[in-house]
Protein backbone atom coordinates (compact mmCIF):
# COMPACT_ATOMS: atom_id res chain seq x y z
CA UNK A 1 0.00 0.00 0.00
CA UNK A 2 0.75 3.88 -0.21
CA UNK A 3 1.58 4.19 3.52
CA UNK A 4 4.30 1.17 4.11
CA UNK A 5 7.33 1.90 5.14
CA UNK A 6 9.77 1.36 2.86
CA UNK A 7 7.76 3.06 0.12
CA UNK A 8 7.84 5.54 2.20
CA UNK A 9 11.72 5.71 2.81
CA UNK A 10 11.89 6.67 -0.99
CA UNK A 11 9.06 9.23 -1.49
CA UNK A 12 10.61 11.09 1.89
CA UNK A 13 13.90 11.17 0.49
CA UNK A 14 12.59 12.79 -3.44
CA UNK A 15 10.24 15.26 -1.57
CA UNK A 16 13.05 16.20 1.26
CA UNK A 17 15.51 17.53 -1.78
CA UNK A 18 12.51 18.30 -4.29
CA UNK A 19 11.61 20.78 -1.36
CA UNK A 20 15.11 22.28 -0.54
CA UNK A 21 15.58 23.01 -4.19
CA UNK A 22 12.65 24.70 -4.63
CA UNK A 23 13.09 26.97 -1.26
CA UNK A 24 16.52 27.84 -2.53
CA UNK A 25 15.08 28.98 -6.33
CA UNK A 26 11.88 30.73 -4.64
CA UNK A 27 14.75 32.72 -2.47
CA UNK A 28 16.34 33.89 -5.45
CA UNK A 29 12.89 34.17 -7.45
CA UNK A 30 11.80 36.36 -4.55
CA UNK A 31 14.42 38.79 -4.27
CA UNK A 32 15.84 39.09 -7.33
CA UNK A 33 13.35 38.30 -10.07
CA UNK A 34 10.01 40.20 -8.62
CA UNK A 35 9.88 43.54 -9.16
CA UNK A 36 10.28 45.98 -6.22
CA UNK A 37 6.81 47.63 -5.45
CA UNK A 38 6.32 51.13 -6.24
CA UNK A 39 4.92 52.29 -2.65
CA UNK A 40 5.88 50.31 -0.01
CA UNK A 41 9.31 49.33 -1.99
CA UNK A 42 11.42 45.76 -0.77
CA UNK A 43 8.71 45.15 2.48
CA UNK A 44 6.33 43.84 -0.14
CA UNK A 45 8.12 41.19 -0.81
CA UNK A 46 7.42 39.28 2.32
CA UNK A 47 3.62 39.17 1.11
CA UNK A 48 5.19 35.97 -1.18
CA UNK A 49 6.09 33.96 2.04
CA UNK A 50 2.79 35.40 3.93
CA UNK A 51 0.18 34.39 1.03
CA UNK A 52 1.97 31.16 0.40
CA UNK A 53 2.83 29.87 4.04
CA UNK A 54 -1.34 31.08 4.26
CA UNK A 55 -2.47 28.88 1.52
CA UNK A 56 -0.56 25.84 3.01
CA UNK A 57 -2.24 26.68 6.25
CA UNK A 58 -5.68 26.09 4.63
CA UNK A 59 -4.75 23.19 2.65
CA UNK A 60 -3.61 21.12 5.48
CA UNK A 61 -6.80 21.80 7.88
CA UNK A 62 -8.58 20.58 5.10
CA UNK A 63 -6.48 17.59 4.74
CA UNK A 64 -7.09 17.21 8.41
CA UNK A 65 -10.63 17.58 7.47
CA UNK A 66 -10.82 14.85 4.85
CA UNK A 67 -8.90 12.78 7.22
CA UNK A 68 -11.18 13.04 10.09
CA UNK A 69 -13.96 11.92 7.84
CA UNK A 70 -12.21 9.27 6.44
CA UNK A 71 -11.22 7.74 9.70
CA UNK A 72 -15.24 8.16 11.13
CA UNK A 73 -16.09 6.20 8.38
CA UNK A 74 -13.64 3.58 8.81
CA UNK A 75 -11.14 4.11 12.05
CA UNK A 76 -7.73 3.18 10.34
CA UNK A 77 -4.64 4.53 12.47
CA UNK A 78 -3.17 5.62 9.22
CA UNK A 79 -6.10 8.64 8.79
CA UNK A 80 -5.32 9.56 12.71
CA UNK A 81 -2.08 9.73 12.25
CA UNK A 82 -2.70 12.05 8.37
CA UNK A 83 -5.12 13.82 10.52
CA UNK A 84 -2.57 14.82 13.48
CA UNK A 85 0.28 15.33 11.20
CA UNK A 86 -1.59 17.60 8.90
CA UNK A 87 -2.71 19.81 11.48
CA UNK A 88 0.51 20.33 13.49
CA UNK A 89 1.79 21.37 10.66
CA UNK A 90 -0.60 23.55 9.53
CA UNK A 91 -0.20 25.24 12.93
CA UNK A 92 3.36 25.82 12.29
CA UNK A 93 2.62 27.25 8.96
CA UNK A 94 -0.01 29.68 10.38
CA UNK A 95 1.95 31.20 12.85
CA UNK A 96 4.31 31.70 9.65
CA UNK A 97 2.23 33.25 7.72
CA UNK A 98 0.86 35.82 11.22
CA UNK A 99 4.78 36.08 12.36
CA UNK A 100 5.39 37.33 8.34
CA UNK A 101 2.31 39.33 8.38
CA UNK A 102 3.14 41.20 11.45
CA UNK A 103 6.93 42.03 10.35
CA UNK A 104 4.80 43.77 6.85
CA UNK A 105 2.35 45.28 9.41
CA UNK A 106 4.46 47.48 10.95
CA UNK A 107 5.87 49.58 8.00
CA UNK A 108 2.37 49.41 6.08
CA UNK A 109 0.25 49.90 8.98
CA UNK A 110 2.36 51.43 11.49
CA UNK A 111 2.03 48.56 14.16
CA UNK A 112 2.67 45.37 14.47
CA UNK A 113 -0.75 44.04 15.56
CA UNK A 114 -4.54 45.32 15.04
CA UNK A 115 -7.34 43.62 16.37
CA UNK A 116 -9.46 43.65 13.03
CA UNK A 117 -11.81 41.00 12.03
CA UNK A 118 -9.47 38.89 9.89
CA UNK A 119 -6.15 39.07 12.57
CA UNK A 120 -9.01 38.12 15.36
CA UNK A 121 -10.32 35.23 12.96
CA UNK A 122 -6.65 34.06 12.45
CA UNK A 123 -5.60 34.23 16.22
CA UNK A 124 -8.95 32.11 16.97
CA UNK A 125 -8.09 29.33 14.37
CA UNK A 126 -4.85 29.14 16.24
CA UNK A 127 -6.58 28.46 18.95
CA UNK A 128 -8.62 26.19 17.97
CA UNK A 129 -5.87 23.77 16.34
CA UNK A 130 -3.83 24.74 18.97
CA UNK A 131 -6.74 23.03 21.47
CA UNK A 132 -6.47 19.91 19.61
CA UNK A 133 -3.29 18.54 20.97
CA UNK A 134 -4.75 19.64 24.55
CA UNK A 135 -8.22 17.17 23.35
CA UNK A 136 -5.82 14.49 21.89
CA UNK A 137 -3.36 15.19 25.60
CA UNK A 138 -6.33 13.97 27.40
CA UNK A 139 -7.44 11.39 25.83
CA UNK A 140 -6.20 8.03 26.79
CA UNK A 141 -7.25 5.22 24.56
CA UNK A 142 -6.40 5.15 21.26
CA UNK A 143 -9.01 4.47 19.16
CA UNK A 144 -11.12 6.97 21.17
CA UNK A 145 -8.27 9.62 20.72
CA UNK A 146 -8.67 8.90 17.11
CA UNK A 147 -12.63 9.50 17.13
CA UNK A 148 -12.60 12.55 19.12
CA UNK A 149 -9.86 14.32 17.49
CA UNK A 150 -11.38 13.00 13.74
CA UNK A 151 -15.02 14.74 15.57
CA UNK A 152 -12.76 17.57 16.70
CA UNK A 153 -10.77 18.41 13.77
CA UNK A 154 -13.75 18.20 11.11
CA UNK A 155 -15.95 21.17 13.70
CA UNK A 156 -13.15 23.11 13.97
CA UNK A 157 -12.97 24.04 10.09
CA UNK A 158 -15.98 25.66 10.29
CA UNK A 159 -13.55 28.19 12.21
CA UNK A 160 -11.65 28.10 8.88
CA UNK A 161 -14.85 28.89 6.39
CA UNK A 162 -16.20 31.28 8.90
CA UNK A 163 -12.67 32.93 8.79
CA UNK A 164 -12.93 33.16 4.60
CA UNK A 165 -16.31 34.05 4.68
CA UNK A 166 -16.53 36.85 7.70
CA UNK A 167 -13.53 38.93 6.12
CA UNK A 168 -15.43 39.18 2.84
CA UNK A 169 -18.12 40.33 4.33
CA UNK A 170 -17.07 42.51 7.10
CA UNK A 171 -14.98 45.61 6.97
CA UNK A 172 -11.39 45.07 7.39
CA UNK A 173 -8.39 46.83 6.70
CA UNK A 174 -6.55 43.36 5.71
CA UNK A 175 -6.08 43.22 1.70
CA UNK A 176 -7.99 40.76 0.20
CA UNK A 177 -5.92 39.13 -2.38
CA UNK A 178 -8.57 36.23 -3.88
CA UNK A 179 -12.19 36.79 -4.46
CA UNK A 180 -12.87 40.19 -3.21
CA UNK A 181 -15.72 42.18 -3.55
CA UNK A 182 -15.16 45.37 -5.24
CA UNK A 183 -15.97 47.20 -2.16
CA UNK A 184 -13.06 45.11 -0.56
CA UNK A 185 -10.83 45.53 -3.38
CA UNK A 186 -9.37 48.81 -2.83
CA UNK A 187 -7.43 47.06 0.08
CA UNK A 188 -5.54 45.06 -2.68
CA UNK A 189 -4.50 47.70 -4.58
CA UNK A 190 -2.87 48.22 -1.53
CA UNK A 191 -0.75 45.21 -1.17
CA UNK A 192 -0.25 44.40 -5.34
CA UNK A 193 -1.31 47.36 -7.17
CA UNK A 194 0.84 46.42 -10.10
CA UNK A 195 -1.30 43.34 -10.31
CA UNK A 196 -3.89 45.60 -12.83
CA UNK A 197 -1.65 44.13 -15.93
CA UNK A 198 1.83 44.79 -17.44
CA UNK A 199 4.68 43.07 -17.38
CA UNK A 200 6.22 44.18 -13.89
CA UNK A 201 2.83 42.86 -12.59
CA UNK A 202 3.11 39.50 -14.61
CA UNK A 203 6.43 38.86 -12.93
CA UNK A 204 4.84 39.66 -9.68
CA UNK A 205 2.37 36.89 -10.30
CA UNK A 206 4.50 34.29 -11.21
CA UNK A 207 6.69 35.00 -8.15
CA UNK A 208 3.15 34.31 -6.57
CA UNK A 209 2.55 30.74 -8.00
CA UNK A 210 6.29 29.80 -7.49
CA UNK A 211 6.17 30.37 -3.55
CA UNK A 212 2.78 29.09 -3.58
CA UNK A 213 3.91 25.74 -5.23
CA UNK A 214 7.52 26.04 -3.42
CA UNK A 215 5.40 26.32 0.30
CA UNK A 216 3.26 23.14 -1.15
CA UNK A 217 5.80 20.76 -1.74
CA UNK A 218 7.55 21.76 1.77
CA UNK A 219 4.24 21.35 3.08
CA UNK A 220 3.78 17.95 1.68
CA UNK A 221 7.63 16.46 2.17
CA UNK A 222 7.03 17.33 6.00
CA UNK A 223 3.62 15.90 6.32
CA UNK A 224 5.43 12.65 4.59
CA UNK A 225 8.16 12.93 7.11
CA UNK A 226 6.26 13.74 10.22
CA UNK A 227 3.48 10.34 9.42
CA UNK A 228 6.95 8.09 8.81
CA UNK A 229 8.02 9.15 12.07
CA UNK A 230 4.74 8.52 13.57
CA UNK A 231 4.80 5.10 11.93
CA UNK A 232 8.36 4.57 13.27
CA UNK A 233 7.02 5.53 16.96
CA UNK A 234 3.98 3.68 16.66
CA UNK A 235 6.33 0.47 15.91
CA UNK A 236 9.28 0.81 18.64
CA UNK A 237 5.89 1.15 21.05
CA UNK A 238 4.65 -2.18 19.70
CA UNK A 239 7.84 -4.09 20.00
CA UNK A 240 8.30 -3.03 23.42
CA UNK A 241 4.97 -4.41 24.15
CA UNK A 242 6.09 -7.93 22.78
CA UNK A 243 9.54 -7.52 24.10
CA UNK A 244 7.90 -6.70 27.90
CA UNK A 245 5.23 -9.72 27.14
CA UNK A 246 7.92 -12.33 26.14
CA UNK A 247 10.39 -10.93 29.28
CA UNK A 248 7.44 -11.93 31.36
CA UNK A 249 6.80 -15.34 30.09
CA UNK A 250 4.04 -14.44 28.08
CA UNK A 251 5.62 -15.93 24.80
CA UNK A 252 4.45 -14.82 21.10
CA UNK B 1 -19.85 0.67 13.58
CA UNK B 2 -22.76 -0.57 11.41
CA UNK B 3 -25.03 -0.59 14.47
CA UNK B 4 -24.37 2.62 15.69
CA UNK B 5 -27.22 3.96 14.30
CA UNK B 6 -29.92 1.92 15.71
CA UNK B 7 -32.97 1.88 12.94
CA UNK B 8 -36.07 3.90 14.03
CA UNK B 9 -38.22 1.47 12.21
CA UNK B 10 -37.65 -1.24 14.77
CA UNK B 11 -41.77 -2.27 15.97
CA UNK B 12 -42.26 -0.23 18.74
CA UNK B 13 -39.31 1.98 18.80
CA UNK B 14 -40.91 5.99 18.89
CA UNK B 15 -40.68 8.53 15.44
CA UNK B 16 -37.74 10.45 15.79
CA UNK B 17 -39.63 13.70 17.22
CA UNK B 18 -41.53 11.78 19.65
CA UNK B 19 -38.04 10.24 21.32
CA UNK B 20 -36.86 14.37 20.77
CA UNK B 21 -39.56 15.29 23.00
CA UNK B 22 -39.53 13.00 25.52
CA UNK B 23 -35.84 14.00 26.05
CA UNK B 24 -36.57 17.40 26.14
CA UNK B 25 -39.65 16.87 28.69
CA UNK B 26 -37.48 14.94 30.69
CA UNK B 27 -34.52 17.54 30.99
CA UNK B 28 -37.35 20.46 32.09
CA UNK B 29 -39.19 17.85 34.00
CA UNK B 30 -35.82 17.25 36.16
CA UNK B 31 -35.21 21.35 36.32
CA UNK B 32 -38.71 21.29 37.45
CA UNK B 33 -37.95 19.72 40.52
CA UNK B 34 -34.18 20.53 40.62
CA UNK B 35 -34.20 23.80 39.77
CA UNK B 36 -30.52 24.18 39.90
CA UNK B 37 -29.15 24.76 36.50
CA UNK B 38 -30.83 27.92 36.08
CA UNK B 39 -30.70 29.11 39.62
CA UNK B 40 -26.32 28.19 39.09
CA UNK B 41 -26.03 29.84 35.59
CA UNK B 42 -27.93 32.81 37.32
CA UNK B 43 -25.76 33.08 40.75
CA UNK B 44 -22.94 32.36 38.15
CA UNK B 45 -23.60 35.84 35.60
CA UNK B 46 -24.34 38.13 38.50
CA UNK B 47 -20.82 37.71 40.41
CA UNK B 48 -19.76 37.76 36.90
CA UNK B 49 -20.96 40.61 36.31
CA UNK B 50 -19.80 42.35 39.69
CA UNK B 51 -16.40 41.17 39.18
CA UNK B 52 -15.88 43.19 35.67
CA UNK B 53 -17.59 46.00 37.78
CA UNK B 54 -14.76 45.43 39.90
CA UNK B 55 -12.50 45.58 37.08
CA UNK B 56 -13.29 48.58 35.65
CA UNK B 57 -13.09 49.89 38.57
CA UNK B 58 -16.69 51.31 39.09
CA UNK B 59 -16.46 53.49 36.49
CA UNK B 60 -19.81 53.80 34.59
CA UNK B 61 -19.33 55.75 31.68
CA UNK B 62 -16.38 52.64 30.93
CA UNK B 63 -19.15 50.25 32.15
CA UNK B 64 -21.47 51.19 29.53
CA UNK B 65 -19.22 50.76 26.54
CA UNK B 66 -18.18 47.69 27.31
CA UNK B 67 -21.56 46.08 28.38
CA UNK B 68 -22.34 44.56 24.98
CA UNK B 69 -19.11 42.33 24.75
CA UNK B 70 -19.63 41.99 28.84
CA UNK B 71 -23.20 40.23 28.16
CA UNK B 72 -21.87 37.88 25.51
CA UNK B 73 -18.94 36.98 27.78
CA UNK B 74 -21.34 36.50 30.68
CA UNK B 75 -23.62 34.29 28.46
CA UNK B 76 -20.28 32.36 27.40
CA UNK B 77 -19.04 31.59 30.70
CA UNK B 78 -22.55 31.09 32.12
CA UNK B 79 -23.38 28.83 29.48
CA UNK B 80 -20.56 26.10 29.59
CA UNK B 81 -22.37 25.65 33.30
CA UNK B 82 -25.81 24.37 31.72
CA UNK B 83 -23.93 22.67 29.50
CA UNK B 84 -22.11 20.50 31.46
CA UNK B 85 -24.76 20.39 34.24
CA UNK B 86 -27.34 19.13 31.74
CA UNK B 87 -24.58 16.50 29.91
CA UNK B 88 -22.71 15.31 32.95
CA UNK B 89 -25.99 14.64 34.62
CA UNK B 90 -26.56 11.67 32.40
CA UNK B 91 -22.71 10.43 32.85
CA UNK B 92 -23.95 10.39 36.85
CA UNK B 93 -25.59 7.03 37.57
CA UNK B 94 -24.98 5.68 34.13
CA UNK B 95 -28.32 7.26 32.98
CA UNK B 96 -26.82 7.82 29.61
CA UNK B 97 -26.42 4.39 28.47
CA UNK B 98 -30.29 3.40 28.94
CA UNK B 99 -30.62 6.18 26.53
CA UNK B 100 -28.53 5.05 24.60
CA UNK B 101 -29.86 1.65 24.90
CA UNK B 102 -33.55 2.91 23.86
CA UNK B 103 -34.57 1.78 20.41
CA UNK B 104 -33.94 5.53 19.13
CA UNK B 105 -31.35 7.47 16.49
CA UNK B 106 -28.79 8.77 18.33
CA UNK B 107 -28.96 12.05 16.89
CA UNK B 108 -32.38 12.59 18.98
CA UNK B 109 -29.90 12.88 22.16
CA UNK B 110 -28.49 15.25 20.04
CA UNK B 111 -31.00 17.38 18.78
CA UNK B 112 -33.10 16.83 21.96
CA UNK B 113 -29.67 17.98 23.99
CA UNK B 114 -29.59 21.41 22.00
CA UNK B 115 -33.27 22.11 22.37
CA UNK B 116 -33.50 22.07 26.38
CA UNK B 117 -30.08 23.88 26.58
CA UNK B 118 -30.90 26.36 24.42
CA UNK B 119 -34.57 27.12 26.62
CA UNK B 120 -31.92 27.20 29.84
CA UNK B 121 -29.38 29.72 28.09
CA UNK B 122 -32.49 31.63 26.67
CA UNK B 123 -34.06 32.25 30.49
CA UNK B 124 -30.96 32.83 31.53
CA UNK B 125 -30.53 35.65 28.70
CA UNK B 126 -33.96 36.76 29.18
CA UNK B 127 -32.52 38.04 32.83
CA UNK B 128 -29.68 38.96 31.78
CA UNK B 129 -30.91 41.30 29.45
CA UNK B 130 -33.52 42.74 31.96
CA UNK B 131 -30.45 42.89 34.58
CA UNK B 132 -28.12 44.49 31.90
CA UNK B 133 -30.51 47.04 31.19
CA UNK B 134 -31.22 48.21 35.08
CA UNK B 135 -27.49 48.25 35.30
CA UNK B 136 -25.69 49.71 32.04
CA UNK B 137 -29.02 51.83 31.46
CA UNK B 138 -28.36 50.04 27.50
CA UNK B 139 -31.52 49.18 24.94
CA UNK B 140 -30.84 45.55 25.07
CA UNK B 141 -34.78 45.36 25.64
CA UNK B 142 -35.27 44.83 21.89
CA UNK B 143 -37.02 42.37 20.24
CA UNK B 144 -34.37 42.59 17.18
CA UNK B 145 -31.41 42.10 20.04
CA UNK B 146 -33.42 39.24 22.01
CA UNK B 147 -33.67 37.61 18.10
CA UNK B 148 -29.32 37.59 17.52
CA UNK B 149 -28.93 36.38 21.52
CA UNK B 150 -31.39 33.54 20.06
CA UNK B 151 -29.54 32.92 16.88
CA UNK B 152 -26.73 33.11 18.66
CA UNK B 153 -27.67 30.68 21.36
CA UNK B 154 -28.74 28.18 18.90
CA UNK B 155 -25.42 28.04 17.18
CA UNK B 156 -22.89 27.77 20.81
CA UNK B 157 -25.29 25.29 21.87
CA UNK B 158 -25.10 22.87 19.32
CA UNK B 159 -21.22 23.48 19.25
CA UNK B 160 -21.30 22.77 22.70
CA UNK B 161 -23.42 19.92 23.14
CA UNK B 162 -20.73 17.98 21.04
CA UNK B 163 -18.12 19.26 22.84
CA UNK B 164 -19.08 19.13 26.10
CA UNK B 165 -20.06 15.56 25.30
CA UNK B 166 -16.50 14.55 24.36
CA UNK B 167 -14.65 16.72 27.09
CA UNK B 168 -16.73 14.80 29.99
CA UNK B 169 -15.26 11.30 29.12
CA UNK B 170 -11.81 12.54 28.94
CA UNK B 171 -9.35 12.47 31.70
CA UNK B 172 -9.53 16.57 32.39
CA UNK B 173 -13.15 16.47 31.68
CA UNK B 174 -14.62 19.52 33.01
CA UNK B 175 -11.54 21.70 32.55
CA UNK B 176 -11.06 21.16 29.16
CA UNK B 177 -14.35 22.49 28.01
CA UNK B 178 -13.61 26.46 27.94
CA UNK B 179 -10.18 25.47 26.44
CA UNK B 180 -11.64 23.26 23.73
CA UNK B 181 -15.45 25.52 23.39
CA UNK B 182 -14.49 29.35 23.81
CA UNK B 183 -12.05 29.23 20.23
CA UNK B 184 -14.41 27.27 18.27
CA UNK B 185 -17.63 29.80 19.07
CA UNK B 186 -15.83 32.38 18.86
CA UNK B 187 -16.43 33.30 15.09
CA UNK B 188 -19.48 33.07 15.58
CA UNK B 189 -19.62 35.56 18.81
CA UNK B 190 -17.76 37.89 16.68
CA UNK B 191 -20.85 39.30 14.35
CA UNK B 192 -23.50 38.28 16.35
CA UNK B 193 -21.94 40.98 18.79
CA UNK B 194 -20.96 43.29 15.99
CA UNK B 195 -24.75 43.18 15.41
CA UNK B 196 -25.91 43.97 18.87
CA UNK B 197 -23.50 46.91 19.03
CA UNK B 198 -25.01 48.03 15.73
CA UNK B 199 -28.39 48.59 17.96
CA UNK B 200 -26.68 50.17 20.68
CA UNK B 201 -26.44 52.44 18.77
CA UNK B 202 -30.22 53.91 18.60
CA UNK B 203 -29.25 54.22 14.83
CA UNK B 204 -28.45 50.71 13.56
CA UNK B 205 -26.87 50.63 9.92
CA UNK B 206 -29.09 47.43 8.07
CA UNK B 207 -26.41 46.80 5.68
CA UNK B 208 -23.83 46.09 8.59
CA UNK B 209 -26.76 43.92 10.52
CA UNK B 210 -27.75 41.70 7.91
CA UNK B 211 -24.63 40.82 6.82
CA UNK B 212 -23.43 39.87 10.53
CA UNK B 213 -26.80 38.37 11.10
CA UNK B 214 -25.96 35.90 8.27
CA UNK B 215 -22.55 35.26 9.16
CA UNK B 216 -24.40 34.11 12.09
CA UNK B 217 -26.74 32.11 10.33
CA UNK B 218 -24.24 30.54 8.38
CA UNK B 219 -22.21 29.47 11.31
CA UNK B 220 -25.11 27.60 13.14
CA UNK B 221 -26.25 25.84 9.66
CA UNK B 222 -22.68 24.70 9.45
CA UNK B 223 -22.44 23.85 13.29
CA UNK B 224 -26.03 21.98 13.53
CA UNK B 225 -25.22 20.09 10.35
CA UNK B 226 -21.68 18.89 11.46
CA UNK B 227 -23.04 18.10 15.26
CA UNK B 228 -26.14 16.24 13.70
CA UNK B 229 -23.91 14.17 11.86
CA UNK B 230 -20.84 13.60 13.96
CA UNK B 231 -23.26 13.16 17.19
CA UNK B 232 -23.53 9.33 16.86
CA UNK B 233 -19.50 9.04 17.11
CA UNK B 234 -19.25 11.08 19.99
CA UNK B 235 -21.08 8.40 22.02
CA UNK B 236 -20.57 5.83 20.77
CA UNK B 237 -19.11 3.18 23.21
Amino acid sequence: MFFTLPRMNKIVRVLNILALVLLLINIIVVFFYAPTERTMGNVQRIFYFHVGTAWVGAIAFFVALVAGIFYLRKPQVKWDTLGLSSVEIGLVFLTITTAAGSVWGRPAWNTWWLWSPRLTLITIAWLVYAAYFMLRGAVEDAEKRGRFAAIYVIISFITIIMAYVSIRVLRDIHPVVFGGTADTAQGAAEGLQEFEGGLESMRMGLTLLMSTITFTVIYLAWLFNRMRLQYLKDEVDSLKIRVVTRLQGGGT
Amino acid sequence: MSEQSVSPSLPGAPSFFTAVKAIVWKDLRIEQHTRQTLSLMVMYSLVTVVMFNFALEANLAAARDVANGLLWATILLAGTLGLHRSLALEQDNQAIDAILIAPIDRRVIYVAKVISVTLFTLLLEIILVFMFVVFFNKPFWQPAVLFILALGTIGYVAAGVVITSMAIQTRSREVLLPILLFPIVLPLILPAAIAVAEYMTGQPEMTRVTSTVSLVLAYDLLILAAGFIAYPYVVES
